[in-house]
């Protein structure tokens, strides 16, 4: 390709490329801010699988009865104080 | 093809400059609600759009670079000095990131990949894929304002004639293998360049919550995959090119790759933590911080020259530019950090010393140790020289010296950390999962000993068979503890659904696909230990073999038959021909190359490789005795080398395993059990 075709195609490029980036467009992606709610609901179900893995664990015999009772209520009173502050949000 | 290629990287780079200062601007206005005569969200789209066609317009060049490759267009400075007209096609394309120029090229592309992808399903998250957009477009503009300005690669030959043929492609990289090296290398480095992006742009707007991290997960786990692969395939490269018998040297670029893979493996695993628990925040985000820098630091080290290496072709004052983009980055950092430290704080602490938290926090302890050495022994030249007026090399032995103790601690963890609950545990837990791996290492110790692996020789301590005593002993506790898990979980799933052990495994791994492919990942990581391992036991012997004369390694007998030569349009070559013997019977011919490549002149070895299970028999023709005549024949009996590739397979196929989504459904079938 010739320095001048060479040049030529750039410039085609370029004004391509400028018309794509600057093209009117009326509908885009917007979002609106994460609320106080959407995060608990979002750390409840971490809490949840957290709980539900726990069980899974101790099904699979990997602790005895007395550390998954009580790794078991801490997950439960997280969860609890999870639900009660969505229900206040709500 | 030269100012089209030219063109395209200045409109590349006038749009990632668009890109960043449109985006950071539009991000700006949405934050402070400032009202203007554009709509923020549409500056904003500007913005994305400028990044899509900033991947059209470095495409663009790279297909110029591409063509002039090819079009054997020796009008190019980089042509002339990377290819040649007898050069095969598949080398001619890999002649395109052999150089500074070109993989600089190939940086740019690959970064500018990666931002298409982002940039298409930015509606995952909008702002937060808004904020990593406008970051990634910095990095971008500085990539390309470095092909722009220090190093293009459309650069004219300068005074006189146009050459009528080009230098040729370097031997060492005219091997299968340097076709796909390179861009696996590079599609590891460059794409920790997103969830750095989204950590800064996370920490930038205070994203609320960890989802930050699910969304970075697909992209560290890709990342993480192809340099993982990268890495092994330059260590098989050196293996069955270099000649020396072994795959790594501790050589800075090998180093280079080493480092952010160490710190980007500690970064995987700490974010479970800060998903799960809400821990390790600060952590997690300096992690990621590091592990960028460090593709950064990497490339500085060996592109700029400043410490000599086998790979390492030329100096050229790029290590300048990317000196002074890492103090600007690490200013960002810093400056990022300190702004929203209070968004950082940990939700809970680590508890137990005998804990998951504590394993996964141990284990990034080890990574970054392991790395602050590897880095302390990568800048020791540089330093020295500053200091004394004199380089001074760290040799392979000190990095083995101080990275063995500790790869084999990290081993251990490896096996520990899954058998531990979150928060705390007791001993009685600590019994019930420590008994059997516990019983396989000292079962593997007494095997091992009797089989003659024994750490003391002549009444001290060797080394070698020390340290392979106890990553064998590792390797089989680590073993036991993760198939273990497998057992438990699939015994629990057959209960539950009545189904056989087989099928239960695949719904197992199906149900939470990230985790069991994480085992099955440290699965490859104990094979591959295994393998590295049986470097201790290497055996070698070197002759000079007259026809018929015989070589014994091993089991084998190798014996001259001869000797031919070739010719190709690329290379001239002599081939020495050995029979190998086992048992008193032949089992197979062996013709191990010396090449002389015809337009550098640069000779090139090519080993032979037997591989077989338990080693590999590989031999080197290094040529004839100048007084004789004869052929020098060097063979090496290796064993367990087959052990390394095929555990990085299944590290390989662990990370494919752990991205596929799991089944949630069947989890929620085995909910909480009433106690």
């Amino acid at each position: 390709m010739s320095e001048n075709l060479g040049l030529i195609a750039g410039v085609l490029l370029a004004v391509a490329l400028l018309v794509y980036t600057f093209w009117p467009e009326n509908v885009f992606a917007a979002q609106k801010p994460k609320s106080r709610l959407e995060y608990l609901r979002e750390r409840k179900e971490q809490v949840d699988e957290n709980l539900r893995d726990l069980s899974f664990e101790f099904s699979a015999g990997k602790y005895p009865q007395e550390d998954f009772a009580a790794q078991k209520k801490q997950l439960e009173d997280e969860s609890a104080k999870l639900v009660a502050e969505m229900e206040l949000s709500n | 093809m030269a100012a089209f290629g030219s063109f395209a990287l200045l409109i590349a780079l006038a749009l990632a400059a668009y890109n960043l200062v449109a985006g950071a601007v539009a991000l700006r206005l949405i934050a402070t609600g400032q009202k203007t005569a554009i709509l923020p969200e549409r500056l904003a789209d500007t913005a994305r759009r400028a990044g899509l066609a900033g991947f059209y317009a470095v495409t663009a060049a790279a297909l110029a670079l591409v063509w002039s490759v090819f079009a054997n267009d020796f009008s190019l400075t980089y042509i002339v000095e990377h290819s040649n007209r007898a050069l095969p096609g598949w080398y001619k394309f890999s002649a395109l990131w052999s150089g500074q120029e070109g993989s600089l090229l190939l940086w740019a592309w690959l970064l500018a990949g990666y931002g298409f992808v982002l940039r298409l399903t930015h509606k995952r998250d909008v702002k937060l894929y808004a904020y990593a957009g406008a970051i990634l477009a910095g990095i971008q503009f500085f990539f390309l304002l470095v092909l722009n300005f220090a190093a293009p690669p459309f650069a004219l030959v300068q005074g006189g004639a146009i050459p009528t043929d080009g230098n040729g492609l370097n031997p060492l990289l005219q091997y299968p293998e340097m076709v796909i090296h390179p861009p696996m290398l590079y599609l590891g480095f460059v794409g920790f360049s997103v969830p750095f992006a989204f950590a800064l742009g996370a920490l930038m707007m205070r994203y609320p919550g960890e989802r930050w991290i699910k969304i970075t997960r697909v992209w560290t786990m890709v990342t993480w995959l192809f340099l993982t692969c990268g890495v092994f395939l330059g260590m098989h490269w050196a293996y069955a090119v270099l000649g020396w018998g072994g795959y790594w040297g501790w050589d800075p670029v090998e180093v280079a790759s080493l480092m952010p893979w160490l710190t980007g493996t500690a970064f995987l695993h700490s974010v479970m933590m800060q998903e799960k628990k809400g821990m390790m925040k600060s952590w997690n985000v300096w992690l990621i911080f590091i592990t960028f820098l460090l593709t950064l630091l990497g490339t500085m080290l060996t592109r700029g020259g400043l410490v000599s290496s086998v790979h390492a072709f030329a100096e050229s004052p790029i290590g300048y530019w990317f000196m002074v983009f890492m103090v600007i980055v690490l200013a960002v950092c810093i400056f990022t950090y300190i702004l929203q430290y209070s968004h950082l704080k940990d939700e809970r602490q680590v508890e137990s010393v005998v804990s998951r938290e504590s394993a996964f926090l141990f284990n990034n302890l080890v990574l970054i140790a392991a790395c602050l050495v590897i880095l302390w022994g990568a800048l020791y030249p540089i330093l020295s020289e500053f200091v004394e007026g004199s380089k001074v090399t760290v040799d392979a032995a000190w990095y083995n010296h101080v990275t063995v103790p500790i790869g084999l601690f990290l081993l251990f963890l490896a096996g520990v950390g899954p058998l531990l609950p979150w928060r705390t545990t007791s001993l009685k837990s600590v019994r019930r999962n420590f008994v059997l791996p516990c019983l396989a290492l000292w079962v593997t110790v007494l095997v091992c000993l009797s089989a003659g692996v024994t750490p003391w020789k002549n009444g001290a301590l060797d080394d070698g068979h020390f340290y392979a005593l106890i990553a064998f002993a590792l390797a089989a506790g680590v073993l036991t503890a993760i198939v273990g898990e497998f057992v438990r979980g699939a015994r629990v799933i057959a209960r539950q659904t009545g189904r056989n052990y087989l099928v239960a495994t695949y719904l197992l791994v199906s149900r939470n696909t990230r985790r069991y492919g994480g085992y099955m990942v440290h699965l490859g990581v104990v094979i591959v230990v295994v393998g590295l391992a049986g470097s201790a036991f290497n055996r070698s012997i070197e002759g000079e073999l007259a026809l018929h004369d015989r070589l014994l390694i091993g089991p084998y007998m190798l014996e001259n038959v001869g000797a031919t030569q070739d010719s190709t349009p690329n290379y001239d070559t002599e081939y020495a021909q050995l029979d190998v013997y086992e048992n008193g019977a032949k089992r197979f011919q062996m013709t191990p190359e010396k090449r002389v490549y015809l337009a550098s002149g640069q000779p090139q070895t090519m080993v032979a490789i037997h591989s077989v299970l338990g080693w590999d028999l590989y031999v080197v023709y290094e040529g004839t005795n100048p007084a004789t005549g004869q052929p020098i024949i060097k063979a090496f009996l290796n064993p367990l080398v087959s052990w390394i590739w095929a555990g990085v397979l299944l590290m390989a196929m662990g990370t494919l395993v752990a991205l596929t989504p799991g089944k949630a459904a069947l989890g929620s079938q085995l909910s909480v059990v009433s106690s």
